[in-house]
């Protein structure tokens, strides 16, 4: 039988996790879909301190029991943020399923956590001794492996507050609702003065993790759009040489072609 | 509309809705053994011998040696075994079935069993594929002398996949003995009397040594059309050797991957043009039966005589095959090899029409059959054949003909849009002299002392609503309240054999039989008696015989008319087609209930966009269906095609009950090409063989193009 366990603070979840091997979750949508026998569970569903949104100096700070619902009707959450929360599953799964959950599960397709890696966001973990920040690019170690110990939880995504109103986001699943992933893309643009402050592209689905190149990026920062426009066609060859996709639900050579294509629509849309 | 048309709240709405209604899994587990099947793993070999773990008591080892009668069931041949025989055939075949009280410890058991398989080489490869099941010719007129004198002809392939029913509620049958013998199989199904055959057939019992009764079904689509005699007679079988109730209910992989689903078509169709017109067309027709021969001749049949379409061709020759590879069993489903030919045709004729420098429409509407033409088995059209006003209705609502110039111009950018229109047929109840010949339907009413009455027949509802359009039409005879007439889920202990409930044929065929029974019973009516009525199939007086050996004759008494339009547009980076609208006319004679027929007619509709665009499924080089969940086997969702706007056209038949014709099938068949060619023409004209035709595989065609 399922032995479970429902946590009324952070305290006593964090305490739980410390003695006891258990699996956490909160809304339960991807038990529904593997719901493994000899498992125990951890309920984090109801733990105020996880279902809030609040904001800091620089992050939009999300706790991890907070539901893609909620977050669509919360002003603080960027746009680009919910241009991928409203295209995950359908409304129903929205209403349940969570930040945490969607990181906890370790996949390459998760959507939120595709816009937390282009965003350069952070996490923060706890466990009933201590507590860390840890960026999310360092989190996602390969597929289904995270950097979370056995007795650690996932507390907060802090998002950062400004820089993420010039974007790109596109989702292609094997329909219109109710789809997983097979490519996803988010881009953000930044400049000033003429110059580009920020051109961050993340690929989701299409590789044990998601992708993202810091060092080609880096190539453009400083550029002038006119400057980039010349180094467009190096910087495209860079991610051409460099992804090495993974055959799925549909071939490698598709999700590739699919994903330089939506490449390089980013760069067009910002003048690149 | 008329008054029968007006839609009523279907007979089992509120069980349903409210989650009451009983399904096979539904029945409580006390006593009854949980039976889980051994499948092959291996496309073909010879088994050497299953070494089965030690059962615990209570557990049970089935297999073919329990069979006490014949372990073949009867579905068209004989040949799918009730468990496999020296030989496996394709990956899933039964082996044996592991029965207990505990499903959990029945697994375990069941995947403990080390079957030892001496393998041998499995036929894979469908199109060198060459032991046939079934082989057919027939045609008109003087194929090669019109070639002969052709100013130009053409040749092309064309190619179409597995389509999995995905009904909601998986396959489940069980088997209960009782007292003196008799045993009572019921569960999820289409045919109940099928069954029956099948079960008599395995326990070598007579006609009152078994009953069979639908339970509650979640769906059919065609995919319980035969399927559930197979397991009806496996349940049969392990509950005599138990002796005690046997349930076997598959898990959504199990299902997915070794029930039967549509044939794979691959089609080779040849053209002469004279003066403008197509004068002859020479087809050939291959569709990939799986291991076992179960519908494939039906299902062929009914594909190769719609091979021509809707179109007067004088001279055709058309040759059709059914066959063998290791692989699952195709089956029946909604359509039935109708939309594999009329997905080759329609995108014949528009590929000939666009290279003769015609627009497709005008060049089909030259083409048209008209009532009093010649059907493709020397046939005829008896009755007015409705598609220039249904064509006419599509383009007025889709505004086709503006958007098909429109997007025809040479499109730049990212989105590019396309509109593309089909029409067809589907040939209304069973193929031939099969009701006549085979079928000879019986139904029944039985009047109650306090003057309810009741219907008995064996067609099932599968969502189709003939517990309501029955009872409908009973009840508008009778003058009855509705709530006076009912239709339970047949028993053939109750009820009489009215046919199975496919073809599209219950309503037209038996709603009608019910009509003259209720007038018949409305003559002899005496207050306060019971009384019975019965009513027997006859063919009507107009049908020119159809006889198989020579495909000669009116293959369907009258036929359901419909004209598609899609309007899609294309991601040319991702290759993702967005439907912007799908319009169909619809003409299945009077809609004996309108919310019940637009029901399907949407659904089936928006299955033929999925059967054109997303589904996609296909065995690898061991034969195995890898994509066996609702996961990577996607249907569309409402969300896939928001505008879907289905119009019904009324073109009366008067064998029909009020001028009902078959509805349940006819909405699937014509969506491939109308999508198709709305994606070539969104291509800038590209010519496109097969279907789905995924947004991997349109990404691919640009690439191409590209190059």
């Amino acid at each position: 039988m399922v032995n479970g366990y429902a946590a009324a603070s952070l305290a006593e979840a964090l305490e739980i996790r410390s003695n006891q091997k258990v699996v956490p979750y909160a809304g339960g949508t991807d038990l529904m879909v593997e719901n493994r026998s000899g498992v125990d569970y951890l309920f984090l569903g109801k733990i105020p301190e996880l279902r809030n949104i609040n904001e800091d100096d620089e992050y939009i700070r999300i706790g991890a029991a907070v539901t893609f619902t909620q977050a669509l009707e919360d002003k603080k959450v960027p746009a680009l943020m919910k241009e991928a929360l409203k295209r995950i599953a359908a409304p129903a799964i929205r209403n349940a399923g969570t930040f945490g959950g969607n990181l906890g599960n370790g996949s390459a397709k998760a959507d939120s956590v595709l816009i937390e890696f282009v965003s350069d966001a952070r996490l923060r973990l706890a466990s009933r001794d201590k507590e860390r920040i840890v960026d999310v690019d360092k989190f996602y170690l390969g597929r289904k492996k995270l950097d979370l110990a056995a007795d650690e939880l996932i507390v907060e995504i802090l998002l950062p507050r400004t820089g993420l109103d010039r974007y790109s986001y596109e989702k292609v699943g094997g329909r219109n609702a109710l789809a997983i992933s097979r490519v996803s893309f988010a881009g953000i643009f930044d400049e000033r003065d003429g110059r580009i402050t920020k051109l961050a592209a993340a690929f989701g689905a299409v590789a044990d993790t998601v992708l993202r190149y810091k060092d080609l990026e880096e190539t453009m920062l400083g550029k002038t759009l006119d400057e980039a426009r010349e180094l467009k066609e190096k910087y495209l060859e860079g991610y051409a040489e460099r992804m090495v996709l993974t055959q799925g639900r549909v071939s490698a050579e598709y999700r590739k072609k699919v994903c330089m294509n939506l490449l390089g629509d980013f760069l067009a849309k910002f003048g690149i | 509309m008329e008054k029968i048309s007006q839609s009523v709240v279907k007979k089992d709405h509120a069980p349903k809705v409210s989650g009451r209604s009983i399904y096979v899994a539904d029945y409580p587990p006390e006593g009854v053994l949980c039976g889980k099947l051994l499948h092959s793993k291996v496309a073909r070999a010879k088994i050497l011998g299953v070494e089965v773990p030690k059962l615990p008591e209570g557990y049970f080892y089935v297999d073919a040696r329990d069979v006490p009668g014949d372990n073949n069931v009867n579905i068209v041949l004989d040949d799918t075994p009730v468990f496999c025989r020296d030989t496996v055939e394709y990956i899933g075949e039964p082996i044996a079935m592991i029965c207990g009280p505990d499903e959990k410890e029945v697994i375990r058991l069941r995947d403990e069993c080390k079957v030892a398989y001496e393998e041998l080489e499995p036929v894979l490869d469908f199109y060198s594929a060459d032991e046939k099941f079934f082989d057919y010719n027939f045609g008109h007129g003087d194929v090669d002398k019109a070639f002969a004198e052709a100013d130009k002809t053409y040749e092309e392939e064309f190619e179409t996949g597995y389509q999995e029913q995905a009904y909601l509620e998986t396959q489940g049958m069980m088997a209960e003995p009782e007292e003196g013998g008799r045993m009572f199989v019921h569960g999820s199904s289409q045919c109940a009397y099928y069954i029956h055959g099948a079960v008599m057939r395995a326990l070598g019992c007579g006609p009152t040594g078994v009953h069979i009764k639908q339970d509650v079904t979640g769906g059919g689509f065609g995919g319980k059309e035969a399927f559930p005699s197979i397991l009806g007679c496996q349940v049969a079988v392990a509950a005599r050797k138990c002796g005690k109730p046997v349930r076997c209910v598959f898990d959504r992989r199990e299902d997915m991957e070794y029930t039967s689903k549509r044939h794979p078509s691959f089609c080779r169709y040849k053209a002469a043009v004279k003066d403008g017109r197509v004068t002859a067309l020479d087809i050939d027709v291959k569709f990939n039966a799986g291991a076992y021969s179960t519908l494939s001749a039906v299902v062929l049949q009914r594909g190769i005589i719609a091979s021509p379409g809707i179109y007067n061709i004088p001279n055709v020759r058309v040759h059709g095959s059914a066959v063998k590879t290791n692989t699952s069993p195709c089956g029946a489903y909604r359509g039935f090899g109708g939309p594999q030919t009329f997905f080759a045709v329609e995108m014949f004729m528009s590929h000939i029409a666009r290279d003769l420098g015609r627009e497709p429409l005008e060049f089909k509407r030259t083409h048209l059959v008209k009532q009093g033409d010649q059907t493709s088995t020397c046939g005829k059209y008896h009755f007015p054949v409705p598609i220039p006003d249904m064509i006419d209705e599509v383009v007025r609502e889709s505004d086709f003909e503006n958007k098909r110039r429109e997007y025809a111009k040479a499109q730049t950018g990212r989105y590019r849009r396309g509109i593309g229109m089909s029409m067809y047929f589907h040939g209304a109840g069973f193929t031939g002299a099969g009701e006549r010949d085979l079928i000879k339907a019986v139904a029944r009413l039985r009047k109650y002392k306090d003057g309810r009455v009741e219907v008995l027949a064996s067609n099932g509802d599968i969502g189709q609503g003939v517990r309501t359009t029955f009872p409908k039409i009973v009840a508008n005879e009778l003058n009855l309240p509705l709530d006076q007439v009912f239709y339970e889920h047949p028993d053939t202990a109750r009820v009489p054999d009215s046919g199975p409930t496919v073809a599209s044929r219950s309503l037209m065929i038996v709603g009608e039989l019910l009509r003259r029974a209720a007038i018949k019973l409305r003559e002899q009516w005496k207050d306060g008696e019971e009384q019975e009525v019965e009513e027997h199939y006859k063919e009507p007086d107009f049908v020119i015989p159809f006889y198989i050996d020579k495909f000669e004759g009116d293959a369907y008494p009258t036929y359901a008319w419909a004209v598609n339009a899609i309007e899609l547009e294309i991601d040319t980076y991702t290759g993702v087609a967005r439907v912007l609208g799908a319009y169909g006319s619809f003409d299945v004679g009077t809609p004996v209930d309108y919310n019940v027929v637009m029901g399907q007619m949407e659904g089936g509709f928006l299955q033929g966009i999925g059967y054109a665009s997303i589904e996609k499924m296909d065995y690898d080089s061991k034969g195995r269906i890898r994509n066996n969940s609702l996961s990577d086997y996607l249907i569309p969702t409402t969300m896939d095609v928001p505008r879907l706007k289905c119009m019904l056209h009324v073109e009366k038949y008067p064998d029909g009950p009020y001028g009902a014709k078959g509805a349940g099938e006819l909405p699937l068949v014509g969506a491939p090409a109308a999508y198709l060619e709305a994606v070539e023409q969104a291509l800038g004209g590209m010519k496109l063989n097969h279907a789905p035709f995924t947004a991997e595989d349109t990404l691919s065609a640009i690439t191409k193009e590209v190059n």
